[in-house]
């Protein structure tokens, strides 16, 4: 049934691509994300509809969309110098077989966050990528939250909707981007068109929200936990009533602390000691042999290039011995080809310096960008563009959510954070479009009016 | 069950969305921006049947 389900809904959405073709491009990001060639088992399975959807939205905006006023951003040429600079390390990659495998889905992903821009030319299509992107990760979440709150929660134990721990039904990495979607899941809910703001929109994306919150916690991922913290910080900064919402926070966390399992409290305590966490010190073992590996391999080792690494590292364990006394248990362990858990490492150790410079000034300028949009429009903004900052907020707030939680785990080439990269580049373009529209005067006027003389 | 729901909902809103976008014309031409239609618009609405000249606005 939900084969059938699926199957009729992806052609469907196709379909209506074809009257509209922007919806191709929407398409696309939901089968990027949602992956319902993984969740059936008959006909979408055997059908590379990601690659069909792609080849659709580039087609159709060559063939039938207006290209006045588009240009190619400063973000845009980063992208592609990245594109490429990972095309030539994959022809020397130290793996040439693995990193061609994961090179087959890079590159669409960085295409595609080239491309998004392009086709983002009105304020509804900004809206509704930002609507297919929630919606999307919804599909994912919605059902882990419950899970999580019938008890079916526990780190690896946690059953998505696809049981394949990969890409987005990767425990860390879905309670990354569940924590990234959600300033734009409220965004939504102020400034929607498509669904216009009203109790019912709310109560979903409050549900929505709700169930981000729980991905951390059902997934038992430490990353997770960073991530809320780093955007309630953040909503501190935007909140116009910071006292209540202090208040709030701090009310809500009294209550919630209590009723979390204690397997997740126990699991986060480890946040501060990753000596005494098997998990933790891999992580940190692997950092330093990339550190030392980028100092013979400046250029990178190509795609996948942890798989040669070997590294060896002590856990302690202090265990209660009786009479106030502690027994120290010491380790230790030693492990090959772990992933290397970080963003920043992933870069480093796979594309160089070089990959990471460009990979930082990447995000670096949306971070950038998105504080000059929101500043430019802040105070008394026109009426019509009265949702940019608001949206300039919450891109910020995403993306800077992605960078923190990018850190702990290996999201450096994750497509739907380039999706999100993507969406700022096409508001910027966005803004510069309305810039360039705006009636100019004829005459700049004078800084002070020059009196007539009085004889005249 | 809980699978089903999952899917069902976030699906049955997006069909939703999906069948308003393809009723707005401000997913082509946004009103802040001069409207310059492609040559696919241009036939589209070409083909699109003209409005009953009988009929009231509104009725």
């Amino acid at each position: 049934m939900l084969n059938l389900f699926l199957t009729a809904f992806v052609t469907a959405f196709l379909a209506a691509g074809v009257r509209r073709p922007f919806l191709f491009v929407l398409a696309y990001a939901y089968i990027d994300v949602v992956a319902p060639q993984k969740v059936t088992w008959g006909f979408l399975a055997h059908v590379p509809v990601s690659l069909i959807a792609f080849i659709c939205a580039v087609t159709a905006w060559a063939v039938a969309e207006n290209k006045d006023g588009i240009r190619f951003s400063p973000r845009q040429f980063v992208l592609l110098m990245l594109l490429v600079y990972c095309g030539l390390t994959t022809r020397s990659a130290d793996f040439p077989e693995e990193a061609f495998e994961k090179w087959g889905w890079v590159w669409k992903a960085l295409v595609f966050a080239m491309f998004l821009p392009l086709t983002l030319r009105t304020r509804l299509r900004i809206e509704a990528f930002a609507l297919f992107m929630v919606l999307s990760v919804g599909v994912i979440v919605i059902g882990g939250g419950i899970k999580t709150l019938a008890g079916g929660g526990g780190y690896g134990e946690l059953k998505l909707l696809v049981n394949d721990n990969q890409g987005l039904y990767e425990g860390s990495i879905i309670s990354t981007v569940a924590v990234c979607v959600m300033p734009l899941a409220l965004w939504l809910a102020r400034h929607g068109t498509i669904f216009r703001p009203s109790w019912l929109v709310w109560l979903f994306a409050m549900g929505i929200c709700f169930a981000c919150l729980l991905m951390p916690v059902g997934t038992q991922a430490r990353t997770g936990l960073v991530c809320a913290a780093v955007l309630g910080m953040l909503m501190l900064r935007t909140s116009k009533k910071r006292f209540t919402y202090i208040a709030v926070i701090a009310a809500l966390g009294l209550v919630a602390v209590p009723l979390l399992p204690q397997s997740f409290t126990e699991r986060m305590s480890t946040i501060g000691n990753h000596q005494s966490d098997q998990s933790a010190s891999t992580r940190v073992a692997v950092w330093k042999w990339t550190i030392e590996f980028a100092k013979t391999h400046p250029f990178g080792g190509g795609f996948n290039a942890y798989l040669q690494n070997a590294v060896s590292y002590d856990t302690v364990k202090a265990e209660k011995a009786g009479d106030n006394n502690t027994a120290i248990e010491t380790e230790r362990i030693v492990e090959k080809g772990r992933a290397y858990h970080s963003s920043y490492f992933e870069m480093l150790g796979e594309q160089g310096y070089p990959g990471l410079g460009l990979w930082l000034l990447l995000h670096l300028m949306g971070v950038v960008h998105m504080e000059l949009i929101r500043r430019r429009f802040a105070k008394d903004p026109p009426a019509e563009l009265a949702w940019v900052t608001p949206l300039a907020d919450a891109l910020q707030q995403a993306q800077i959510v992605y960078l923190f939680g990018g850190a702990f785990v290996g999201i450096a080439f994750q497509p739907f954070c380039y999706m999100l990269v993507g969406l700022q580049c096409g508001l910027s373009a966005y803004i510069g479009r309305v810039k360039r529209a705006a009636p100019k005067p004829f005459r700049a006027p004078r800084k002070e009016a020059v009196p007539l003389p009085a004889s005249a | 069950m809980i699978d089903i729901f999952t899917v069902v909902v976030p699906h049955l809103l997006m069909g939703i969305a999906v069948w308003r976008l393809i009723h707005r014309d401000d997913l082509d031409n946004d009103p802040l921006l001069p409207g310059a239609a492609s040559a696919f618009d241009r036939a589209r609405r070409a083909f699109r049947p003209a409005p009953d000249k009988n009929s009231t606005p509104g009725a």
